[in-house]
């Protein structure tokens, strides 16, 4: 008898449909599987063997194919082992009556029958809602993740007996509640602008920066506060929608870092190390390709400390993905296309020695070394980095005694106001930040008064900036107005841009 | 060229690298001792006899060989016979016989004036470099070596006019340090390059002492950026001091390390000086006033707070001042634009 039941592969965060089908025949007991399938998929002959006998179920001792259908894709991983189970059950008729047609089966099979969660699977949900599925039997340590999805019937399951039972209609899983999602459900970050002592520039441009979207660049000595003034960018962030969540929820659940609360509700934030390659920055792998950190930063912050550490292909690679806000990854085993919008926040010291700038210590670095120094990182990418601001280590007990330094909530009210404005101004513009706009946009919305234009052409030749620095220029402006609530862009906003492009000066 | 000067040129192209020096100080003994200039074969054959001993010096061929080498690089050479030869330099104990060039010839005549400083200064020092060379390349042919810092300040600031003498302790064709060949070309169409070595030549140790009493030869007077106590460029003070040239020196705070060369020679009876107005009115010469930049109120107020205090961090200043720190930010911005303020790293500003 041949069973058919539907299982799915992903490919990228995109899931396709597999058809596991299973012939049980007479003849010399034989246990075949075919259809592409790869080593981990292979293995799970011996688990679901055991995972049967365990269960107090039969394995059949005949000749058994088990075909995986469509043939010309790799099927890789365990989360074909049900699938695999329920369709031999059923092709050796210990299954008879029950309906297994329509259901989709997910989970890896331990030796004793239990069934463990696997890697990306809301990605395969959606893509099976999509796909007209409703049904869906899951490991139910993947319960918290599956919950977000409304309109389909899930049952968790633990173990296979259970999957058997409820299949047989004895004994009846739960089908799982739908949870609706809830931003910050589950704050774990201490991080907040509030216990930055000082540092009212830096404070300054990480508010302009999350207002328009920009990348920013901390410069600073060491132990100055550079990561902790980093780490606040998430809280100051507009709070996700269902959506975003749901998007990063994809990607985080491909690559299997999806913590305990089954879906994102905070904006990520991801430290890679410097030692980072391409493949880990970018995505890839030479079996599954697997989302990079700047997908894994996807719609939230990417931090590189000590950018000039970075080996400069893992670096000058993150700059197509910046201007597109995706990253397409090709590999033997087929292209795939990652989101990649992340906002990008680099820090720095100034100087090899980190002395530079320094009210109480003296830099003993040469100009030659601190040029080689800077010129580390390439000139393309800090191009991409509109803003560029000084991190300085002294002690502002005086000041900060007087006034308690603003929480992050303050801060991330400001930010939502001038996202609102953006909003408005590029609704039906495909745009959503003043980082994203391009020369057409900067020329519709960013008109400069006669006077402002006279003050940035004097900029230009006073200050030496670069001519792509321009518009980088301007969109900082328009932010600097919008968090003004300013309609048009007034000179003081163009200066105040001005002053955070310190790196063009340096050269 | 005369056939003099070919011959100077000639044999001091090829000599041999261990007689250089010697057949050098040969030469520029001799000529400037000989009463007249008029007919000096002799001299030279009395100098070259001197260094080569036994040796055969080298052929009539092999000297017009190398001069000709050398023209064709574009290279031109100035002699203690060239009528050019700056008077003041010629007068030194040891002028060079031969100094090899690249740019406008015709800045030789010019008056002379040399700023120099230490190639790690505070950025007011940098700014204020800038500033008054613009200013001193109207009345003077700005010199300078070529190294980072202090003499970078000079270039930039007297590189748009083009009355800038770079000496190298190099040979003219050859930037160093080698960040600045994009800069070296740009001086060789505006300005020009001297040195004493031979085209090729490399950067000995010895070479930029030798070429720091080129510097004070050549000027009327020198400016001293910054120095820190061992400071190289003391060393150019020092020889402007022996040639009697005046010597000027920026004011730098007390125990700034960068500055103490400068502050030491202030109290040994330099100049103080801190505008190029200090430099004209030593030399008697008359100023006009540049006329102040019009200021908003709040660049008023932010520019006397930062004078006072001569120098802060943006939030110290913004404080005193009674603003918003990022508009204060905004309000520096416009002040370093206009010249008058000059960001120092860290998030300082300095008055300028």
């Amino acid at each position: 008898m041949i069973a058919k039941i539907i299982c799915y592969a992903l490919q990228g965060l995109e899931g396709v449909p597999v058809e596991v089908e299973t012939d049980v025949c007479k003849g010399i007991p034989a246990y075949e599987m075919v259809g592409l399938p790869d080593t981990a998929v292979k293995e799970s002959k011996e688990r679901v063997r055991s995972a049967l006998k365990n269960s107090g179920l039969l394995f059949p001792m005949n000749k058994i194919t088990v075909n995986f259908a469509p043939a010309d894709i790799k099927k890789e991983g365990a989360a074909f082992d049900l699938a695999v189970a329920v369709s031999l059950l059923k092709a050796s008729e210990q299954l008879i009556g029950a309906n297994v047609s329509d259901t989709v089966f997910l989970g890896e099979l331990a030796l004793s029958g239990e069934l463990r969660p696997i890697t990306g699977l809301l990605p395969i949900l959606i893509s099976a809602k999509g796909h007209g599925f409703t049904r869906f039997i899951i490991p139910a340590g993947n319960a918290s993740e599956a919950a977000y999805l409304g309109g389909a019937e899930i049952y968790p399951a633990r173990t296979l007996s259970e999957v058997v039972s409820h299949l047989k209609g004895e004994a009846q899983i739960a089908p799982l509640q739908t949870v609706t999602f809830v931003p910050h459900a589950r704050r774990r970050q201490t991080a907040d602008l509030k216990f930055v002592k000082g540092q009212p520039i830096a404070r300054r441009a990480l508010e302009i920066a999350v207002a328009g979207g920009h990348n920013l660049l901390l410069v600073g000595p060491p132990g100055t506060g550079k990561t902790m003034l980093a780490r606040c960018l998430p809280t100051v962030m507009p709070d996700l929608t269902f959506e975003e969540a749901l998007e990063i929820t994809k990607i985080h659940s491909v690559a299997g870092v999806l913590g305990e609360e089954g879906i994102v509700s905070e904006r990520p934030f991801r430290t890679p190390h410097h030692t980072a390659t391409v493949v880990s920055m970018c995505g890839g792998g030479n079996r599954a390709i697997h989302p990079g950190e700047i997908s894994l930063a996807h719609g939230g912050v990417l931090f590189l400390d000590e950018l000039p550490e970075y080996k400069r292909s893992a670096l000058e690679a993150m700059r197509q993905p910046l201007e597109d806000g995706k990253i397409t990854v090709s590999r033997a085993g087929g292209t795939v296309s990652f989101p990649a919008r992340f906002m990008l926040c680099a820090s720095m010291n100034p100087c090899p020695c980190g002395n530079y700038g320094s009210a109480d210590k003296l830099c003993t670095c040469s100009p030659a070394e601190i040029r080689r120094y800077r010129r580390k990182v390439s000139g393309p990418l800090l191009d991409r980095i509109d803003l560029q601001v000084e991190v300085d280590n002294v002690s502002y007990d005086d000041l900060t005694s007087r006034e308690a330094s603003e929480d992050s909530a303050a801060v991330k009210a400001r930010v939502d106001g001038a996202r609102a404005i953006q909003r408005e101004r590029y609704e039906g513009a495909g745009i959503h930040t003043n980082a994203e706009m391009g020369e057409r946009e900067i020329a519709a919305y960013c008109a400069l008064s006669a006077e402002g234009d006279a003050i940035l052409r004097e900029a230009f030749e006073r200050m030496q900036l670069s001519a792509r620095a321009r518009s980088r220029v301007i969109k900082v402006a328009r932010t600097i107005a919008d968090l003004a609530g300013s309609e048009t862009i007034e000179p003081a906003h163009v200066f105040e841009a001005v002053s955070y492009r310190i790196y063009d000066k340096l050269g | 060229m005369t056939k003099e000067e070919m011959l100077l040129t000639g044999l001091m192209l090829t000599a041999p690298e261990r007689l250089l020096g010697a057949l050098s100080r040969a030469l520029s003994s001799e000529l400037c001792a000989a009463d007249t200039q008029k007919n000096c074969l002799p001299v030279i054959e009395r100098a070259v006899k001197r260094v080569y001993k036994d040796e055969t010096p080298p052929s009539a061929r092999e000297r017009d060989a190398a001069v000709a080498r050398m023209e064709e690089a574009g290279i031109f050479a100035v002699t203690l016979l060239s009528a050019d030869y700056p008077a003041a330099l010629a007068a030194i104990p040891d002028p060079p016989p031969v100094l090899y060039g690249m740019g406008n010839r015709a800045l030789l005549q010019r008056r002379k004036f040399c700023i120099v400083g230490s190639r790690i200064l505070p950025a007011w020092a940098e700014k204020t470099g800038r500033t008054i060379a613009e200013a001193l390349s109207k009345r003077f042919a700005v010199v300078t070596g070529f190294a980072e810092g202090g003499d970078r300040a000079a270039i930039d600031g007297a590189i748009a006019s083009g009355s800038l003498i770079c000496v190298l302790p190099t040979g003219v064709d050859i930037a160093y340090p080698a960040a600045h060949t994009a800069l070296r070309r740009e001086v060789v169409k505006r300005g020009l390059l001297l040195s004493e070595a031979a085209p090729g030549a490399k950067a000995q140790k010895f070479s930029f002492y030798a070429r720091n009493r080129i510097l004070a030869g050549l000027s009327e007077g020198v400016l001293v950026l910054a120095a820190g106590e061992r400071s190289g460029t003391l060393i150019t003070a020092h020889r402007a001091l022996d040639y009697g040239r005046e010597v000027f020196a920026l004011p730098h705070n007390v125990g700034a390390a960068q500055g103490v060369g400068c502050n030491e020679m202030i109290k040994a009876g330099a100049w103080l000086c801190t505008s190029a107005k200090d430099v004209f009115a030593a030399f008697g010469m008359e100023t006009e006033e540049s006329p102040a930049a019009a200021l908003s109120e709040r660049e008023q107020r932010l520019l006397s707070v930062l004078r006072e205090t001569g120098g802060q961090h943006i939030a110290a200043l913004a404080e005193r001042a009674g603003i918003p720190v990022f508009e204060a930010s905004a309000v520096l911005s416009s002040l370093e634009m206009k010249g008058l303020a000059v960001r120092a790293g860290g998030n300082r500003y300095s008055p300028v």
